[in-house]
C-alpha cells in the first residue's frame, strides 16, 4: 500500500467538518445513499491515499492560500487510521439503513458523527488514542495498515 | 424525529467525552508499585528516573508528548526520555495496563514505578511530581 506523505494538520480538520455535516445530515434525513457514498469516500482514504479525499482538494485549493502557512505537519498513518475506522461504522450504518434495520443505521452513523466531531472541533481522534484498545477487542480492525 | 434526537444524543456525547479528555489530559497518578516490568521495557531503564512513553503508529498527540518529554529530560539530571513503540507489542501494553497512548510511565533504575501520566504531559506539573525522585 502506496504511504502517503505528512500534511498540513488543518486540512484534516476541514475535512472532519465536512464529513460531520455529512453524518448529520444523514441522521436527518435518513437518507442512506448519502451515508454508502460517505462509506466509499472513506474507503478510499484508508486503504488506497489520502489524496483521494475530495476535501482536501477543496481545502488546499480554496482554503489554503487564503491563511497563514504553517510549518507543523501531521504524519499521514494516524490519519489513515482514523478513516478506518470511520469506514467500518459508516459500512454499518449504510447496511442498517438499506436493509431496514434503521436503529442500528442510526446508532452507527451518531458513533460515527461523535468521532467526527471530536476531531473536527478538538483535534482529537479517539480511534487512534483508543488503537491498543481496539487492537485488543478487534485484532482484525487494528490490523496495521499502511506499513 | 427520531433522527433529531440521534443528533442531539451524538453531539451531546461528543461533548461529553470531549470535556471528559480535556479534563484527564496530561493528568498524574502517583503509585509505587514493582510489578514484573516486561523485558522491553525493562531494558529501557536508565539511572535516575526514565519516562518511558508508550506509543503507537497511529497515534498523533505522542509526537507532541515526545517534543515535550525529550526536551524535559535533556534539562533535567538524572532523567531520560525513551520512546517505546507498542503497535505490534499489545501484550507489553496490556501487561502495563495501558490502554491509550500516549501513556508515560516513571520508572527508577530499580524498576520502582512512581507515576505514570495518561495524554499529553504538562511539563511543569510534571517536573513537580517528578522532583522528589530525582537525585
Amino acid at each position: 500500500m502506496p504511504k502517503d506523505a505528512p500534511v498540513d494538520p488543518r486540512g484534516p480538520r476541514f475535512s472532519a467538518w465536512m464529513t460531520t455535516v455529512i453524518l448529520a445530515v444523514v441522521l436527518l434525513t435518513g437518507w442512506w445513499r448519502l451515508l454508502a457514498a460517505q462509506t466509499v469516500l472513506f474507503a478510499m482514504c484508508a486503504f488506497i491515499s489520502l489524496k483521494l479525499n475530495p476535501w482536501g482538494h477543496v481545502y488546499r485549493y480554496a482554503i489554503q492560500p487564503r491563511i497563514t502557512p504553517t510549518t507543523e505537519r501531521e504524519e499521514a498513518a494516524p490519519l489513515r487510521f482514523a478513516q478506518g475506522v470511520g469506514f467500518v461504522f459508516a459500512l454499518i450504518g449504510t447496511l442498517g439503513y438499506a436493509t431496514g434495520l434503521t436503529t442500528l443505521g442510526m446508532v452507527a452513523t451518531a458513533l460515527a458523527l461523535v468521532a467526527a466531531l471530536l476531531n473536527a472541533a478538538l483535534g482529537l481522534c479517539l480511534g487512534c488514542e483508543m488503537y491498543l484498545l481496539l487492537r485488543r477487542y478487534a485484532p482484525a480492525l487494528a490490523r496495521p495498515q499502511s506499513q | 424525529m427520531t433522527g433529531v434526537w440521534a443528533l442531539l444524543g451524538a453531539l451531546a456525547v461528543a461533548g461529553a467525552i470531549g470535556v471528559l479528555l480535556k479534563v484527564r489530559e496530561g493528568r498524574i497518578s502517583s503509585r509505587e508499585t514493582s510489578a514484573d516490568l516486561p523485558a522491553p521495557v525493562r531494558d529501557l531503564l536508565a539511572p535516575g528516573v526514565t519516562l518511558v512513553q508508550l506509543s503507537t503508529t497511529f497515534c498523533a498527540p505522542c509526537r507532541h508528548a515526545k517534543v515535550i518529554l525529550s526536551d524535559l529530560a535533556s534539562r533535567t539530571d538524572g532523567l531520560t526520555h525513551a520512546e517505546l513503540d507498542v503497535t505490534n507489542l499489545p501484550d507489553v501494553a496490556a501487561s502495563l495496563g495501558v490502554m491509550r497512548t500516549p501513556t508515560t510511565l516513571a520508572l527508577t533504575a530499580d524498576g520502582v514505578e512512581v507515576l505514570r501520566v495518561g495524554g499529553v504531559p504538562k511539563r511543569d506539573t510534571l517536573l513537580a511530581a517528578l522532583q522528589p525522585h530525582l537525585p
